[in-house]
């Protein structure tokens, strides 16, 4: 008995905690760090010196800040943090699904950036994480021609926890932040500083665009067995759908939406990336109903004479979402928030939700 | 062991005697404890004849007996007593004497090798699709049961390779296997040793006295007040591998003078263990039974009993992570809530059964029974539950080293640097990477205000499977002849078991919104698709809010029926006892939808389909039928049957030869035929009975101390089905994988052999368990995902050719066995008993152990990759199955105790298990289910890394233990 009471007590405590909490007390909110940023993100992006050379941050003191602009609530940001301060906005990398539940629109984020990567992805500056490497530890050849680790990238996601926690930051809750409401001449000006590394200031930003009229033109990059390679030197696996709308009312494609279209025939007349083949084609449209998925749209828009494409994933929650009639006549303006971005010289812009577009008559 | 069975119910009989005639003859003798030569009193003797039984007698304080008026002849005497092993002696009768044969000596039965039924508890596999449960030998007068269920326990060792579900448990007669998935079901009673200590068994296909049951034996408890042995009997434990304290104490009446018996009990266990952080108990248990013997006809029996609380439970996890953490007991089900510890998966249980039996019992040569057993209250199970946030569970194999880095290029993982931060991370041991990260979760759940009302990301839910199990059993035993017994009877099951899930913990938030999470990944454009409760959403026009306490995600009723005849006929000759048995039943089972889920409507009551928004949305599978999670399903019924033959011959001299043979056809549980029973009444398409064909050849010698058993056997399963449920993040869902025509054979011997050594007191015993169990067919399999009515092309009512056997480059077929049990299992070890001091020690080897297979690693798709070209390479890298490196373990046990006043027994044991600390002794898992994909080349895929259970290192079990 004295044996089994000795055993009891030298047994550590924590191991009884479960025994005898019957109801744990609640938890309190972490009110978040404050930290005093040293470094602008403007000042930061102007780190990226040359074009094709990410830029290893090794600054153990810099520290940046900014509040949150972006939430992937709704789909279509997908593994991104935008933050933003006075002089500008960067993309954070953070590789992970549902960001806003820890990086809340209007919150503050401080970022150590020493060992994280500054890098371009055809236009925009991102912070991230170095990309492959060999056993050596020396960067790799462009080793997955589709994914993240494309040559088109410079950075790859900040997914490790450990990499976050001891990088990038929760501060207080903030206001969540207004948009900065852009005309067409300041689109023209972003637009015209580049190449890289030049970039334009407001890319990466919170950003209003009023009266934009539909294009009746989408872009969308179909895949018939994603599971293969598809990159452009396998044009005989790419389905271009472009320079008009082939029946595509929606923002993007869900993997029903995109069947539906198949079946209807919509897309026969397109063909193979190598044109060998139309779509029409028995062998390529079975391929492409069995591996059908969800696929990001580019809607074409115009802001004056500017062309603006609002990009939406196929995995957006809005995805399925048809365009108001009124908007597909190309007669009604709408007005749209989101975070203003840039692919390959074009303006591309991104939708926070289905809020963010606006019919402005 | 037949014979050895019929003792339990002759004790009623006998009470009325036997004589007819008056003879001189008769034996008497003193019955003494071999290791202090002190008398025994109250020891039970049976002197037998063939089947007969002749005549009873109890030893008195003394432990002197006589038993009187025996004709000349040749008897055995089977001697029994509590706290003893059961001893069996020859005796003859001649020239009308009266035989002495002085003293007659027992070994006391240790009480320190009982097997906590606790120490194999389920393995915790909710969210791998396996199934692990545990079987139990029980050491009842069988030398290698005896052996075996204290030594192989912690290695998981299954009799004969069998399932759990194959190990018929009965409880008062009522036999107890789960209505619904066919465990055995001993968490039921787990805590209550004392008041289910006494146990009839028998082995393989040999005929018991209470049901005609399967292939791997059956065990009755019987559980009434007057099987509870007469006094106060308390006990205090510490298990290091289990629990830091088990408080037990029960009391017995025994049979009064007023007919009445009554007893009680009532356990506490508490805790945790050396080994396994976040494991816990905090369990309880109580037993009440009253028993009236109305004359010498009547007896009426009533109990009621339950083991209420809840435990931690553990977690497997892959190598990577126990190498990382160092250690392969850790545990990824816990984490710190405020710096308290707090385990994310608790079994919370608290399922009452009661008890009403009657006995009648008009003349010593018949008797008959009648029981009406209930079993109800609550079965659940937490885990974490989440929606569109980032998966908690530690051991997530993103979170992991080798999701960024592996040496092979070929699986495309190739950043070294990010790799070496996770590892960073797990080697650091950060608590908010490498435990679930409560406080975290709060903070989510309190900052996602919609509406001004926090909307949980993260819960902790309960699965419930609350059972409703009604059982009716009847039998009858009849001797009409001296030589000849016969026993029959009937049994019914009514079982309604809803299984739901109830929101247990907001972790902070106001409410839980009743959506699939998966079906929201993928079909979030059409709302009335997510719905779990489509009924609600319909007239709400929003998904439902749930709350803490209230019912969500699924809720079905289980249905099973269940009824069957038995009977069984027994006949003795000339040495020979032979013995023929068969039953005949029929079980149907349905399942019973409650709610209406968004991605399977069904159709509407009158037949038309479902319309949302005026548009129908019924689906319908490959076969045209509607697919539907709202009311009733198909009823699957199904005639079972089995026959059984037993054969024997008896050799003076303590020798039996005999063999059993039995052939089976038993209906598949509930859980064996529904496809995904949380979301729709789909049953996989050709499942059927399964038929089991068995026969074992035994040879037995007990005798003066030596004690054998020597059994082959060999046993064909044929058309089982399974069926497996897990996440696919692939998916994005839950997939399910169910197999129909899985055959197997089992080809084996066991020994099992004590024998006194020429130093006294000193005798060496040891057990072998070796066989071959193998799978010897190819099952067609069946993959359907939960958020698709349409099934998986690929993996859909195909053949997996790769699962009896793969062939290898070379040319030669390798064979897949049947996992989960070492085949060879051997034990050797030295007893020593002297003056109430017993010392053991045993050393153990174990090998032929094998990971549970996963279909679709054996399927073509599996093996050819994205290029779809299967090479030998291929199969031979993906269809392997992975052996268990061999184990080597020692065990030691010491124990005393002491008598004082003749009155007060005190007594201790300490039982040492794996005195060398082996810490690398695998005793389960399961292949995990998904593929690496992505790979360099594009041609082949590769497996995920399985999961491990390991056995605990060095532990003791320290019992200290009173009576009076």
């Amino acid at each position: 008995m004295i044996f089994a009471a000795a055993a009891v007590l030298l047994s550590s405590c924590e191991e009884w905690d479960p025994v005898v909490n019957v109801k744990y007390d609640d938890v309190y909110v972490d009110e978040g760090v404050t930290m005093t940023p040293n470094t602008t993100i403007a000042e930061l992006k102007a780190l990226y010196t040359t074009a094709g050379q990410p830029v290893k941050l090794e600054d153990d003191d810099m520290v940046i800040g900014g509040q949150v602009i972006s939430e992937d609530r709704s789909g279509n940001i997908y593994k991104s943090l935008y933050i933003q301060d006075e002089t500008g906005a960067i993309e954070i990398k953070l590789g992970k699904n549902g960001i806003y539940n820890d990086y809340q629109p209007g919150r503050w984020v401080y970022v150590k950036p020493s060992g994280l990567t500054l890098g371009d992805y055809e236009g925009m500056l991102q912070l991230g994480w170095r990309r492959n490497q060999n056993a050596l530890g020396e960067d790799a050849a462009d080793t997955d021609a589709d994914g993240d680790n494309s040559d088109k990238y410079e950075t790859s996601y900040i997914e490790v926890d450990y990499i976050i926690n001891t990088h990038i930051f929760k501060g207080k809750m903030g206001t969540p932040v207004e948009p900065k409401v852009l005309t067409e001449d300041d689109l023209k000006a972003n637009l015209a500083t580049r190449p890289m590394p030049q970039q334009g200031p407001d890319f990466g930003r919170l950003v209003r665009l009023d009266g934009l009229l539909y294009g009746k033109e989408v872009f969308c990059l179909v895949y018939p067995d994603p599971n293969m390679p598809h990159d452009k030197d396998h044009s005989e696996n790419r389905v271009f759908l472009s320079d008009k709308d082939w029946n595509i009312k929606t923002w993007g494609l869900t993997k029903e939406r995109m069947i539906a279209h198949l079946e209807a025939g919509d897309f026969d007349a397109a063909t193979l990336g190598d044109n060998s083949k139309p779509v029409s084609d028995p062998e390529v449209k079975a391929k492409l109903l069995k591996n059908a998925g969800a696929y990001a749209v580019s809607q074409y828009f115009k802001m004056g004479q500017t062309t603006v494409q609002i990009r939406t994933s196929g995995y957006a929650r809005f995805a399925d979402k048809e365009l108001d009639p009124k908007i597909l006549t190309g007669q009604y303006p709408i007005s749209v928030t989101g975070i203003l971005t840039n692919y390959q010289g074009s303006i591309q812009f991104t939708l926070i939700d289905e809020d963010s577009i606006v019919l402005l008559q | 062991m037949t014979k050895k069975l019929i003792l339990a119910f002759a004790a009623i009989l006998c009470t009325l005697g036997l004589a007819a005639q008056t003879y001189t003859g008769g034996v008497k003798g003193t019955v003494i404890n071999r290791t202090d030569r002190q008398p025994v009193a109250e020891a039970t003797l049976v002197l037998m004849q063939g089947l007969e039984e002749i005549a009873t007698a109890t030893s008195d304080a003394s432990g002197n007996f006589l038993i009187p008026d025996l004709a000349d002849g040749m008897y055995d005497l089977v001697i029994t007593a509590p706290d003893f092993i059961e001893t069996r002696v020859n005796v003859t009768v001649n020239d009308g004497y009266v035989k002495n044969m002085f003293n007659l000596s027992m070994t006391p039965s240790q009480v320190v090798n009982e097997v906590d039924v606790e120490n194999l508890v389920e393995f915790d596999l909710d969210d791998s699709g396996y199934s692990d449960n545990p079987t139990v030998l029980f050491g009842q007068n069988d030398v290698f049961n005896e052996i075996a269920g204290f030594n192989f326990s912690d290695i998981r060792f299954r009799v004969r390779g069998y399932s759990s579900e194959s190990q018929d448990v009965y409880l008062a007669g009522v036999r107890m296997n789960d209505a619904i998935t066919g465990y055995s079901p001993f968490s039921l009673w787990s805590g209550l040793n004392e008041a289910t200590r006494t146990k009839n068994t028998v082995n393989g296909a040999e005929i018991a006295d209470w049901g005609i049951g399967g292939y791997n034996g059956l065990t009755n408890i019987p559980v009434n007040a007057s099987s509870v042995r007469k006094g106060w009997r308390g006990s205090i434990l510490t298990n290091s591998a289990l629990y830091r304290l088990r408080l037990m104490m029960t009391y017995s009446s025994g049979q009064l003078d007023n007919g009445w018996a009554y007893a009680i009990s009532a356990s506490a266990r508490l805790g945790g263990n050396d080994w396994v952080q976040g494991q816990y108990y905090r369990s309880f248990g109580y037993y009440a039974a009253v028993e009236k013997q109305f004359d010498d006809v009547h007896r009426l029996g009533l109990v009621f009993m339950a083991t209420p609380g809840n435990r931690g439970k553990q977690n497997s996890s892959t190598q990577e992570v126990y190498d990382l953490m160092g250690d392969n007991m850790y545990n990824s089900n816990w984490g710190y809530q405020n710096g308290k510890m707090r385990n994310s998966r608790l079994a919370i249980t608290h399922e009452p059964i009661a008890i009403l039996k009657y006995d009648f019992t008009p003349s010593y040569k018949f008797n008959a029974s009648a029981t009406v057993l209930y079993r109800f209250g609550k079965n659940g199970a937490t885990a974490l539950d989440w929606y569109d946030a980032a998966d908690p569970r530690p051991d997530y194999y993103r979170n992991l080293p080798s999701y960024f880095w592996n040496d092979d290029e070929e699986y495309n993982r190739l950043n070294m640097s990010k790799s070496m931060w996770a590892r960073d991370a797990w080697e650091n041991q950060d608590p908010s990477v490498v435990h679930v990260n409560w406080d975290r979760m709060y903070n989510v759940n309190k900052l996602n205000i919609i509406d001004g009302q926090r909307r949980s990301k993260y819960a902790v839910e309960e699965r419930r499977a609350d059972q409703r199990d009604l059982n009716l059993a009847a039998s009858f035993k009849w001797r009409p002849d001296r030589d000849i017994i016969l026993t029959g009877g009937w049994n019914a099951k009514f079982n309604r078991t809803e299984h739901f899930k109830v929101l247990y913990d907001l972790l902070g938030g106001d409410y839980f919104l009743d959506v699939d999470s998966f079906a929201d990944r993928d079909f979030s454009a059409y709302p009335y698709m997510t719905q779990n409760d489509l009924g609600y959403w319909m007239e709400h026009g929003e998904a439902r809010k749930v709350r803490s306490g209230d019912k969500y995600g699924y809720d079905y009723y289980a249905q099973v029926r269940k009824t069957e005849a038995w009977f069984s006929a027994r006949a003795e000759a000339k040495g020979f006892e032979a013995a023929i048995g068969g039953r005949l039943g029929y079980t149907a089972f349905w399942r019973e939808g409650l709610v209406r889920k968004g991605l399977f409507p069904g159709l509407n009551d009158d037949g038309s389909a479902f319309l949302v928004d005026g548009q129908p949305v019924t689906n319908y599978d490959s076969d045209g039928k509607p697919v539907t999670s709202f009311g009733k399903s198909a009823v699957q019924d199904f005639i079972t049957g089995a026959v059984k033959g037993n054969l024997a011959y008896v050799i003076r001299g303590g020798h039996r030869i005999y063999f059993n043979a039995g052939y089976f056809s038993d209906a598949p549980t509930f859980n064996q035929t529904f496809m995904s029973p949380r979301t729709r009444n789909t049953v996989i398409p050709d499942v059927k009975n399964v038929q089991t064909f068995t026969t074992d050849l035994n040879y037995q010698f007990s005798n003066n101390g030596y004690n054998l058993r020597l059994t082959g056997f060999w046993t064909y399963i044929k058309d089982q089905s399974d069926v497996m449920s897990f996440y696919d993040d692939s998916q994005h869902s839950f997939t399910n994988f169910a197999m129909t025509g899985i055959d197997q054979r089992h080809i084996g011997m066991e020994l099992g052999f004590q024998v006194p050594t020429p130093i006294p007191d000193l005798s060496v015993e040891g057990v072998l368990s070796y066989g071959n169990y193998v799978y010897t067919s190819n099952p067609v399999m069946y993959q359907t995902i939960d958020n698709n009515a349409s099934v998986v092309a690929d993996t859909y009512g195909v053949k997996i050719p790769y699962w009896k056997s793969h062939p290898t480059a070379d040319g030669e077929t390798v064979r897949h066995y049947v996992p989960s049990t070492p085949q060879l299992a051997s034990s050797l070890g030295l007893s020593w008993n002297h003056n109430y001091w017993f010392i053991d020690l045993a050393a153990q080897y174990f090998d032929k152990a094998y990971l549970d297979m996963n279909p679709v690693y054996r399927t073509d798709m599996a093996t050819a990759g994205n290029d779809g070209i299967v090479t030998m390479e291929e199969v031979e890298y993906m269809a392997a199955q992975e052996k268990f490196d061999p184990a080597f373990l020692m065990n030691a046990s010491i124990g005393k105790s002491w008598y004082i006043q003749r009155k007060y027994q005190l007594g201790f044991s300490l039982n040492m298990k794996n005195l060398l600390n082996n810490r690398n002794v695998r005793t389960g898992g399961y292949e995990n289910t998904r593929l690496i994909s992505n790979t360099k080349s594009k041609e082949r895929y590769f497996r995920f890394d399985p999961k491990y259970f390991y056995m605990s290192g060095f532990n003791y079990m320290l019992n200290i233990y009173f009576r009076f």
